[in-house]
């Protein structure tokens, strides 16, 4: 069953289950929601802006088309269900409402940036520099990568202040490794159309273009895992990245800035955490040197990966 | 330089591009002409490599276009439909990324970056995001990048559609400069002024067949005439209840 989301859904779904089987049985609801109305996102923001500008709706139609809207989207409806749920706390509630409420209202915050980069001197990084830079400030413009600065962040402030255990240096790893993994399963989401017509005439091979991308994603994964387990963390990174190939390059899909990304189906993200969690696992708690395997597996899939982006040039 | 032989491309059912067979020589401009829908872009497209002719022969260069696609597009200039940008790069970090893609040494690029900055005026939003800058901007853009190699064969996907009048004859100086020193220029376009201006060779594309070309130098008649005969006569509709206003 196709269910795109991102693997923190996933990841909360099973807490949740873990925590309340019966819970199932509304996140099935959820799911039929999810099958009935394809569109996860405010269904407003699929009408150009122009276009709904010009449409003759007076203040009152518009402000009715805003107000259900949101009832579209299934997290509406998951967020509503635990504001009358006795058996989902406060403060589980208020996160889940806050989390979708970012996702749903960020891109119209004006959340974009200044439009310009900033005036730094150029530095010229090799062939692949430039696109380095891009994927990383595409990975900047995902919920995703604040989500591990959150992690990131705040383990790395508890070890400097020694209040964070050795014993929560593999979880934490692990955990930041999951907010960002979601964006190794659409590694050419924010590239747009333009951006594969670029990819196609660019004189590049397949796993160049493919290699920029892993660059940007492991230094992101290598950022929040440093101050935890920095070598779990990038064979985790590598796994991440060998696992989710596949769904990456076949099963692309086309992902929003500023919101968290969305993976295509569950049995993908599954397969894609068991390899990131076993990989930074092995690599934690056994010996350091299986992280060649991780290398090795990953070489596999950038080499397997480059000759199908190549094959998808023509 | 840049030659194809029995060019086709269906899509399902649809027959986009059915059987087109041309031959530009070097140093020419040809301009593929023709109304919407009628193969121009599909045509670029499989001559530049970004979609599989579902059969024919592309040679560009000297090189099938299909065998070794890398070695091709290294000495190609393209201008796609879609333009290609990435909108989390600014117009200056696009330039960049062809430069280093390309490989071209550090002051050769600086020099040539701000030449075209300048001939196509777009110093004010060289620091902008493509995703944020207008059409045109993001379309001249995209001809930068195509120029700044130095390459072999332009590939112009409509250039002047959306073009300032300034830029617009500033892209003309240059393409007819580039010809004369021997860049093979293929473009589509509909503004048949421009393309007569410039061009040494014309095709005319009707439902996917090539149904009309010549060389600059054997038209005898304007080529507005000879298009409008032969692509697709004016329509001269008239739609009456445009005459009452407010009447929906």
């Amino acid at each position: 069953m196709k269910f795109p989301a991102n693997n923190l859904y996933y990841a909360a779904i099973a807490f949740l289950v873990m925590m309340d089987p019966f819970v199932m049985l509304f996140v099935g609801v959820v799911a039929g929601i999810v099958l009935f109305f394809p569109l996860s996102t405010d269904p407003l923001r699929r009408i150009p802006p122009s276009r709904f500008q010009l449409w003759p709706l007076d203040a009152a139609e518009r402000r009715l088309l805003r107000m259900v809207s949101p009832w579209l989207n299934p997290m509406t409806w998951l967020v509503a269900g635990f504001a009358f749920w006795r058996g989902v706390s406060l403060g589980l509630g208020a996160l889940a409402a806050a989390l979708f409420l970012v996702g749903f209202l960020a891109p119209s915050l004006g959340l974009r940036g200044k439009g310009r980069s900033l005036g730094l001197p150029m530095l010229r990084m090799g062939p692949l520099g430039e696109l380095i830079r891009k994927d990383l400030r595409g990975l900047v413009r995902t919920l995703d990568f604040y989500c591990a600065l959150i992690v990131g962040g705040a383990a790395a402030a508890w070890r400097a202040a020694g209040l964070l255990p050795p014993d929560a240096f593999l979880p934490g790893t692990l955990l930041a490794l999951l907010c960002i993994s979601t964006c190794a399963q659409t590694l050419f989401g924010l590239d747009g159309r333009p951006g594969m017509t670029r990819y196609r005439l660019l004189p590049l091979r397949g796993w160049q273009i493919l290699l920029a991308k892993d660059i940007a994603f492991v230094s992101v994964a290598l950022l929040f895992t440093v101050s935890l387990a920095p070598l779990a963390g990038f064979a985790g990174a590598l796994a991440a990245l060998a696992a989710a190939r596949y769904p990456a390059i076949r099963e692309r899909r086309s992902q929003l800035r500023w919101r968290l990304q969305s993976g295509t189906s569950f049995g993908g993200a599954l397969t894609q955490i068991l390899a990131m969690v076993g990989a930074a696992s092995a690599v934690h708690l056994y010996h350091p040197l299986l992280v060649l395997p991780c290398l090795v597996g990953w070489s596999i899939s950038l080499w397997w990966g480059g000759r199908e982006v190549e094959r998808m040039a023509l | 330089m840049i030659s194809c032989r029995n060019l086709t491309k269906r899509f399902g059912d649809f027959t986009a591009v059915n059987g087109i067979s041309l031959s530009v020589e070097r140093g020419a401009i040809c301009a593929c002409l023709g109304p919407n829908g009628a193969g121009k872009s599909t045509t670029v497209k499989m001559l530049t490599g970004l979609l599989a002719p579902t059969s024919g022969d592309v040679t560009v260069c000297g090189q099938r276009v299909t065998v070794d696609a890398v070695e091709v597009k290294k000495r190609l200039g393209v201008l796609p439909e879609d333009l290609g940008l990435f909108e989390d790069l600014s117009i200056d970090e696009h330039l960049l990324l062809t430069a280093d893609v390309y490989g071209l040494p550090k002051s050769v690029a600086a020099d040539r970056i701000e030449q075209l900055i300048h001939a196509l005026r777009l110093a004010p939003a060289r620091r902008t995001f493509a995703g944020r800058c207008s059409h045109g901007t993001r379309k001249k853009t995209s001809l930068a990048m195509a120029l700044l190699p130095n390459p072999e064969a332009l590939f112009l996907d409509e250039p002047f559609e959306a073009i300032d009048p300034v830029t617009s004859k500033a892209m003309r100086d240059i393409l007819v400069a580039a010809s004369k020193r021997g860049v093979t220029v293929f473009l589509t376009s509909h503004i048949l002024p421009v393309a007569q201006e410039i061009a040494t060779q014309f095709l005319i594309i009707r439902e996917g067949k090539i149904v009309w070309q010549a060389q600059a130098a054997d038209l005898t008649a304007p080529l507005e005439e000879t298009y409008f005969e032969l692509a697709e006569p004016p329509t001269h509709g008239d739609l009456t209840w445009l005459q009452h206003p407010g009447n929906a």
